[in-house]
């Protein structure tokens, strides 16, 4: 029996495919990311903006289309905000919330061998995905924290991932240990809000102390974080050797009057008291970061000011959006909204700084020694992200993936 | 998923403070929550809701929202046309706007609120009895300065715009340019968004750290 996972979105969905996928395959099935001669198709949505529904549904027709035999299973954020729009949509797929993804296994294996599917209402365990290690990726996501209670004021997420939720430490712990022994290498921290990460008293640099202490050879990434949350604590681990010097850091806008009314709850001048407290520890540290262009009542100062703050940290990578009305949320109801000709024309120039920011930034590591976890081998030539999670190629006869190397590399595709 | 679930509370008492303006007290029914988070409200009869901050007590048996009807609102205006024994549904409470509790005792804080941003100080007031604070209240009229005995004499302080009839007339804005605040003082700021974007520069700009400084933005 031949399974294919389609997955959208955030690093979480991807871990949660990774783990659902990990379970399919110690029960006996072949697990795929391709759809062709698939028995089951499992896509797992994001809805985060207008753009992630229409993905979401076109990776479904898509599937449909070049498998209409195959048994489709919705899941993901999407099937959490749009069930309703889905099963009419895709009429013959099942449709399976957030809560239920993590038994989809179970779902899944009861239609398959009794022919109809066991869907139950019960919470499910949010952290009841098995570990597992080289699924999918090479890096291996650790779940640590579910749902979000921020509100931010654009985002739909805290209504379809529900009441912000953090695993227990010695879970998260145990299950890096048990991906080390399997061979991970690089462990990424993964949630909803990690920032908001916490357990019996021990908060998110608590854990990551914790973690970068357990033994084995392997690299922490702690991915993508809010700025609102940063104590001593975090700013003392920096520069450990086993903590990878980059973090997804989410401005989301460089003008503090957007910042108020998207409710985040930092400042800009707190973002760069971060980002300077870091780069004085380590000059190269590497921020990325997620940007939203056309927010209700952004003027063009406003949107300068994001500008102006990307280029002061130099960015090594933008994600960038532009505003998308998600349906109940208080921005949606806010005075000001921005025409889409504006929003798109804001999108572009910020799409050429981050071009231009990401390519200063990777020119220091081209040709230069790094660290490298392969996990590609292709032609002769081995590629993987460094530690400042810049991503680098060189030449070798070698094909093992998932293994670090230290050698002098190209940044890849670097012109 | 844990999920968000709203339930039935029954109104249990109605104040009307102002034309515009009244509190709404409601079955508690093991609502858990800190002084300064908020819930979602709604008349149980529609499907929109809108987040309240409480303005009750958690010792209290019951839950009270402070809220002012906004005339081309939605949510506002039914909720100001229900009574005593109409229901609402209500969600579980969240948000940050808290006071972490090793402050409480020795910490000094300025609250700095407009309008109905009053409602999570009150709850801060009911809640930390001896609490060492000062409440700005910036309001159009004197009128409007809701349940101002509730506070102790001297600590709550109301900026009218509009008239003359306050403690300051003028923005709060106005109040704290003129009157600087110490800068080991912690200043927690709730109500509108201009508000809350002139007032942080101005304490900022005397010599506040921002990390002292935490806000609430309603609209
Ligand atoms: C965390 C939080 C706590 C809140 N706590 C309270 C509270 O304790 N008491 C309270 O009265 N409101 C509070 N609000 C505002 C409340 O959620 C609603 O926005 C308000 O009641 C208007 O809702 P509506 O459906 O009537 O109007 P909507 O249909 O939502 O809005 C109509 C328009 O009015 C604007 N608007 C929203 N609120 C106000 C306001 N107070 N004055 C003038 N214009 C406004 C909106 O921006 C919008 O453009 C809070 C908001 C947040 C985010």
């Amino acid at each position: 029996m031949k399974i294919a996972f389609k997955t959208l979105g955030c690093r979480l969905n991807q871990y949660e495919t990774d783990a659902l996928a990990a379970q399919f395959k110690s029960n006996g099935y072949e697990v795929s990311e391709q759809e062709y001669n698939a028995d089951i198709v499992v896509v797992n949505t994001c809805t985060v903006t207008n753009q992630s529904n229409h993905k979401s549904r076109y990776v479904i027709r898509h599937a449909g289309r070049v498998n209409p035999s195959a048994k489709m299973i919705i899941t993901g954020c999407m099937a959490e905000s749009h069930a309703g729009q889905l099963q009419n949509k895709f009429p013959d797929a099942t449709i399976i919330n957030n809560k239920g993804k993590s038994a989809i296994f179970h779902t899944v294996d009861s239609l398959v061998k009794g022919g109809n599917t066991d869907l139950s209402d019960k919470d499910h365990d949010l952290f009841s995905y098995q570990s597992f290690s080289g699924m999918f990726h090479t890096r291996s996501l650790i779940k640590i924290q579910d749902g979000c209670d921020n509100f931010c004021t654009f985002c739909i997420i805290p209504f379809v991932r529900g009441r912000a939720i953090s695993r227990e430490a010695s879970k998260v712990l145990e299950n890096i240990r048990e991906v080390i022994a399997k061979g991970a290498k690089e462990i990424v921290l993964t949630g909803v809000n990690i920032s908001r990460y916490e357990s019996e008293g021990l908060k998110f640099s608590a854990l990551v102390d914790k973690i970068l202490n357990l033994d084995g050879d392997f690299r922490l990434r702690i991915s993508s974080i809010e700025p609102d949350r940063f104590d001593e604590h975090f700013f003392t681990l920096v520069g450990h050797p086993k903590l990878a010097p980059h973090l997804h850091l989410c401005l989301q806008s460089g003008s503090e009057r957007i910042l108020l009314q998207m409710r985040r709850m930092y400042s800009a001048k707190d973002f760069m008291t971060i980002v300077e407290r870091i780069r004085s520890v380590n000059p190269n540290f590497n921020f990325t970061t997620d940007i939203i262009v056309g927010f209700p009542g952004e003027t063009e100062e406003e949107f300068e000011e994001s500008m102006a703050i990307a280029r002061r940290v130099g960015f090594g990578q933008i994600h960038i959006f532009k505003y998308s009305v998600r349906n109940n949320t208080r921005a949606e109801r806010m005075a000001g909204h921005i025409y889409e000709k504006v929003k798109t024309q804001r999108s572009k120039r910020m799409h050429a700084l981050a071009e231009e920011l990401s390519s200063a930034y990777r020119a220091a590591f081209d040709n230069t020694e790094q660290r490298i976890l392969v996990e590609k081998w292709n032609n002769g030539v081995a590629s993987g992200y460094n530690d400042y999670y810049v991503p680098m190629e060189f030449d070798t006869d070698n094909q093992r993936r998932n293994r670090f190397e230290v050698v002098k590399a190209r940044v890849k595709d670097f012109e | 998923m844990q999920t968000r679930s709203f339930n039935l509370h029954t109104i249990i008492e109605k104040r009307v403070l102002t034309q515009a303006t009244f509190i709404l007290r409601m079955e508690r029914k093991g609502i858990e929550f800190v002084a300064g988070q908020h819930i979602q409200v709604g008349p149980s009869n529609g499907i929109h809701t809108r987040e309240y901050s409480i303005y009750s007590s958690p010792e209290d048996d019951y839950i009270e929202i402070l809220v002012r009807q906004v005339d081309d609102g939605l949510v506002s205006p039914a909720l100001n046309k229900l009574g005593v024994g109409d229901s609402v549904v209500i969600n579980d409470a969240v948000g940050y706007f808290t006071i972490a509790e090793e402050l409480i005792k020795d910490a000094k804080f300025l609250f700095i609120a407009s309008g109905t941003g009053i409602s999570p100080f009150h709850s801060f007031v009911k809640s930390y009895p001896g609490i060492d604070y000062k409440l700005l209240h910036g309001v159009r009229y004197a009128n409007e300065t809701y349940e101002r005995d509730e506070y102790e004499a001297g600590r709550y302080l109301a900026c009218t715009s509009q008239d003359k009839e306050g403690d300051f007339h003028g923005r709060v804005t106005d109040y704290l340019s003129k009157n600087p605040v110490s800068p080991d003082t912690l200043c927690y700021l709730c109500g509108n968004c201009d508000m809350i974007h002139d007032a942080f520069d101005i304490l900022e700009a005397q010599g506040l750290r921002p990390e002292n400084l935490f806000t609430e933005v309603y609209f």
